[in-house]
């Protein structure tokens, strides 16, 4: 198979398939994401290649990192909490690797690719990495690679808790860009002790905790405390190389022996990428779930849920080689860490020193790690619509501040982490549904407005409230939201994509590429990232 | 898929048709009064608000090309925006009905366009009873004129769209008009408003369709929001993102900080801790995490170290920064864009779009390119004598670059000069923003050092409160990114004589290849600096 209709663009106006499809994977699972990996500390890893799908339709050979045939990894979450949870031998991004601060970590890595492409290798920037058992290699040593066929062992301390790159260190040109990299996570040996009370929440509503740690900290400092997870690895291809790539393998089976640089001959540059993605998928195939079957090479989701008031921390990475602004509607993130390494301020190392950013800007090669979180305050309008004087015990949930100003009292309230400053200042001026009146503004006539994808249906969160506020299937026509329904999600949704925005296309066709949801959901709806 | 619309534009018509016999659905809203601001003295911030359309129109480049636009243009705050500031309006200037030939200054020549007194009024029950709505009295509820709006609204985008300027405090309600592309009729484009960078937004207003409602041609919908912690931040369309912003939807947007309001010689650190109290500005007290005090870890502005600065006499401040550190005299915003004239003409000529070949060949500085960064000419009208019908409600006389439309008429197409005029001693702020859609820009300063002190609206300070500016001669900036720079002319060069009336130095990009329009090989994203 080879990329379909690669010679001829397409306008937005074709977008229609697309959203469809994605309307069906959504209304299929409602997928959320994590941060899914194997735990080691050893991991037996092989690189070979095998064919990566794109939401056009299109079969792109690469190359990844995949789990050896006869390892049998640990994976983190547990198959208990995300049924499914596979380690091909071939993925992109490669499995993602989930080591503790302290351990000494090994990486046997087995050259499975075709002959024709030479050696292999893995660099793992930010530690301190001896290898043994390989042969030559430009960036890895005496006996840093991997000859086809052969093994090549890496052993390191993982020194520092963070969110770091890993890629192929030989031909990086090429094999980066056929999809050898992924990411490394460490986790604290000595974390602080995180007073979460968003623990409390999920408890009562029975959901189950996703994160790769239980104590809830992303290094060994108080500031960085976090109740979600979410790794975004950035990378492009351009099909044109993948195409020759595929059809230099198969035309030379075999090259010299010693030294192996492989000897296939494709061009790479003028660089012209195609397909723009992350976690290797492109919207709207990021969104579906974990591991799922439709995507046997491609098992890491792209798709960020959230409760309001949830610290949120963000493991952004870019791979490939162009940069992409990773812009998050919805608030800013605090940069806790550039490469694994904490930013704290110069005078007191109890405090932050990174910057807000609602732009993360990824450059290849970096992780970033960083904490999010929304909660819709200071809008002047209760989010919650809430109406004192309503006949519904829904519509007129308290609202009682805590320190902060937030509603945390009853970790089962559905307005958990309501802001109180705003509580009951209705938006509309004169409504016709079971909100509050006397607001700033009247909304037009359903009638002159297009409904989204992702509409909850009216301006409101909370259980109800869009069935308070509009009725029961939302504002409409021309018909009932679809992937974010006010029956029953109804979240906030907001949009996080690259801002070069010619990336939020797939091969020439929008929507795609470097886009997803994310989702605010009211407290009472159950996240669940197993789907 | 073009036969799919060919069906669904009959039908979308007939539904218009039958909106417009129930409810206008052309509407500007602009209360004098609401729950936070009732109009009393002791007020915090005002009620301010902006119309603009979301259409199409031409735009003149470097070269003089003349380049087709999706864009938004002002249906408010005329006079203003045509000679460069922003076009925000205060109530009282908002629903005062426009007259274009009014003088300038004259709030009737920034009022919104098309308001008219609701016929309606005269035949409302509730105006012959106790407490009658205001309309009543005034007869301005918001209703307009659809005509008008057309008359004036129609092709008249501007490159970059509309500024809006509002301050901490203020509510501001945003009417999005969409008066339909009139070169475009196969295409009827809804469009939204993406107010980039709010903290803590509201979903239904984000402006992203897919998420919320999009604005059909020939609606008008409000966008409401209380002002967000000050800072540097932008809009733009969000509706088909590489392709309406590519093809000129975009816009920029600042917050004024409260410190602005302290009175002469008033101490800021104080001010700041003052800011303490309020929840919504609290830093160590407001973060989500714990049910004991947290620090937000997404706050604003900490303290900084006590200090005695006071408020300055003159000048403004960039951020709400407790120690004087952000003052400046002159303000200018930049917005960074680039323009593949390849993909404009294919926009103008119903042909598929490619969005992986995009290559832009015209890079702009506020909508335009060197040599017209500098042109600060304009366009007068009453000079080619009176009579002159071709304005279509249009200002009369602005600084503004004109440019021919399709339908013969000339109509503002890019507002604002990038020339950066420092009085000798003084510190002027750049608010930078970027809104390039397929490559990252740099902008460099020869001569004059750039302090950079916000990124992404957010001060530079760790939440310790130390400053963590930082001097630089250049700053690189993606599509979605901004940056505040001050460029200080108030310290003395490094051979200690201070920059003098008359000096010109240079804002240009190092991305040489940048320093062209399209064929032309020197001009691109370069600029002035002068110090007056």
């Amino acid at each position: 198979m080879s990329p379909m209709n690669k010679n001829k663009a397409i306008s937005m106006t074709r977008l229609l398939p697309i959203v469809m499809v994605a309307v069906t994977l959504l209304l299929t699972a409602t997928a959320q994401a994590a941060a899914p990996g194997i735990t080691g500390p050893t991991f037996n890893l092989t690189a070979q290649a095998s064919y990566i799908s794109q939401p056009d339709g299109a079969m792109i050979y690469s190359w990844g990192y995949g789990c050896a045939s006869a390892f049998t990894p640990t994976f983190n979450p547990p198959a208990s909490k995300m049924p499914g949870a596979k380690c091909p031998l071939m993925q992109v991004p490669g499995p993602t690797l989930i080591v503790t601060e302290g351990q000494a970590v090994i990486v046997n890595l087995t050259n499975n690719l075709p002959a024709a492409a030479g050696n292999t290798s893995i660099l793992f920037p930010g530690f301190q990495v001896t290898a043994t058992g390989g042969v030559p290699g430009l960036l890895t040593g005496p006996i840093g690679d991997a000859a086809p066929g052969g093994t090549v062992s890496y052993s390191f301390t993982a020194g520092s808790p963070g969110t770091r790159a890993y890629y192929s260190g030989t031909q990086g040109d090429l094999q980066v860009e056929m999809g050898l990299y992924g990411a490394i996570i460490v986790l604290p040996a000595t974390p602080p002790t995180c007073a979460n009370a968003n623990l409390v929440a999920e408890s009562a509503h029975s959901e189950t905790d996703y994160r790769l740690t239980a104590n809830g900290a992303a290094f060994d400092h108080a500031s960085s405390c976090y109740d979600r997870e979410y790794l975004f690895q950035f990378s492009e291809m351009d099909p044109v190389i993948h195409t020759q790539a595929e059809q230099q393998v198969a035309a030379k089976a075999s090259c010299p022996a010693s030294p192996n640089t492989g000897c296939m001959d494709v061009v790479t540059e003028p660089y012209h990428p195609a397909y723009f993605m992350i976690n290797g998928r492109s919207m709207p195939d990021d969104m579906d779930t974990n591991y799922a079957v439709e995507y046997p090479h491609q098992p890491y989701n792209g798709n960020p849920h959230m409760h309001p008031g949830e610290l949120v921390l963000l493991r952004i990475i870019g791979q490939g080689r162009w940069q992409h602004p990773f812009h998050e509607h919805g608030n800013h993130v605090r940069i806790l860490a550039r490469d694994g390494n904490l930013i704290l301020s110069q005078t007191d190392a109890t405090k932050l020193a990174g910057p807000l950013l609602f732009t993360t800007t990824t450059t290849p090669g970096v992780a970033m790690d960083g904490i999010f979180y929304w909660t819709g305050k200071g809008l002047n309008w209760d989010v919650y619509g809430h109406n004192s004087a309503s006949t519904d015990p829904l519509a007129k949930l308290p609202c009682t501040a805590d320190a902060n100003g937030y509603n945390t009292g009853d970790p089962t309230a559905p307005n958990y982490y309501e802001w109180c400053a705003d509580h009951g200042k209705a938006l509309e001026k004169a409504p016709f549904g079971d909100v509050n009146a006397g607001g700033p503004v009247t909304l037009p006539d359903a009638n002159i407005l297009t409904n989204g994808a992702w509409f909850g249906g009216s301006a409101y969160l909370g259980p109800n409230a869009t069935t308070r506020a509009v009725g029961p299937t939302g504002t409409t026509p021309p018909s009932g939201t679809i992937a974010n329904p006010p029956g029953s999600e109804a979240g906030f949704a907001f949009m996080w994509h690259s801002h070069n925005e010619r990336e939020i296309t797939t091969n020439n066709i929008f929507p795609g590429g470097m886009m997803m949801m994310m989702l605010v959901d009211s407290r009472e709806f159950q996240i669940n990232e197993s789907f | 898929m073009r036969k799919v619309y060919q069906v669904c534009l009959p039908v979308l018509l007939v539904c218009l048709a039958t909106v417009a016999a129930n409810a206008q659905s052309f509407r500007v809203q602009c209360p004098s009064t609401t729950a936070l601001h009732p109009g009393n003295p002791t007020d915090q911030g005002a009620i301010k608000c902006q119309q603009i359309s979301g259409g199409d129109g031409y735009a003149t480049m470097a070269d003089g090309t003349q380049t087709y636009l999706f864009a938004f243009g002002p249906l408010s705050g005329l006079n203003d925006i045509a000679k460069g500031l922003p076009g925000t309006q205060l109530n009282s200037v908002f629903m005062t009905p426009y007259d274009p030939v009014a003088a300038p200054n004259s709030a009737a020549s920034n009022g919104a366009v098309g308001l008219v007194p609701n016929p309606e009024a005269a035949h409302d029950p509730r105006c012959s009873k106790a407490s009658p709505p205001s309309y009543c009295t005034t007869g301005f509820d918001g209703h307009v004129d659809p005509r008008q709006i057309m008359d004036v609204g129609v092709m008249n985008g501007n490159m970059p769209a509309p500024m809006m300027a509002i301050d901490e405090d203020d509510e501001f309600f945003l009417t999005l008009t969409n008066v339909g592309m009139i070169m475009r009729p196969d295409l009827f484009e809804q469009h939204t408003v993406h107010f980039h960078g709010y903290p803590n937004a509201s979903a239904f207003y984000d402006g992203v369709p897919d998420a919320s409602v999009a604005i059909n041609i020939g609606g008008s919908f409000t966008y409401y929001y209380l002002a967000p912690d000050a800072g540097t931040y932008f809009w733009h369309c969000h509706i088909t993102p590489p392709e309406h912003l590519q093809m000129g939807m975009v816009g920029q947007l600042y917050v004024r900080p409260r410190q602005n309001r302290l009175g002469s010689g008033a101490p800021l650190f104080a001010g700041l801790q003052a800011q303490q109290g309020d929840p919504r500005t609290s830093c160590p007290n407001s973060g989500p995490g714990t049910t004991g005090p947290a620090t937000d870890i997404l706050c604003s502005t900490p303290l900084p170290p006590s200090n005695t600065a006071s408020r300055a006499a003159t000048g403004l401040y960039a951020y709400n920064d407790g120690d004087g550190s952000t003052h400046y005299d002159v303000e200018y915003p930049i917005q960074i864009h680039g323009f593949d004239p390849n993909f404009h003409f294919v926009g103008m000529t119903f042909n598929p779009e490619g969005f992986a070949d995009m290559k832009d060949k015209y890079f702009l500085l506020n909508g335009r390119s060197y040599p017209d960064t500098l042109n600060t000419t304009g366009y007068n009208d009453i000079s080619l004598g009176a009579g002159n019908s071709d304005f279509v409600g249009q200002p009369r006389s602005s600084t503004a670059f004109y440019t021919q439309d399709a339908d013969g008429v000339q109509r503002p197409s890019q507002p604002l000069p990038t020339v950066i005029n420092i009085p000798a001693g003084g510190r002027a702020l750049l608010r930078i923003s970027d809104l390039d859609v397929s490559e990252y820009q740099t902008l460099a300063s020869l001569g004059v050092p750039m302090q950079v002190i916000a990124i992404n609206a957010r001060l530079l300070r760790d939440q310790a409160g130390n400053n963590l500016y930082y001097n630089t001669n250049s700053i690189t900036l993606a599509g979605g990114e901004s940056i505040d720079v001050i460029l200080d002319a108030s310290v003395p060069k490094p051979d200690g004589t201070a920059y003098a009336k008359g000096e010109v130095y240079y804002l240009y990009t190092p991305n040489l290849d940048h320093l062209s329009n399209d064929a032309e090989n020197f001009g691109g994203l370069m600029t002035e600096v002068h110090i007056n």
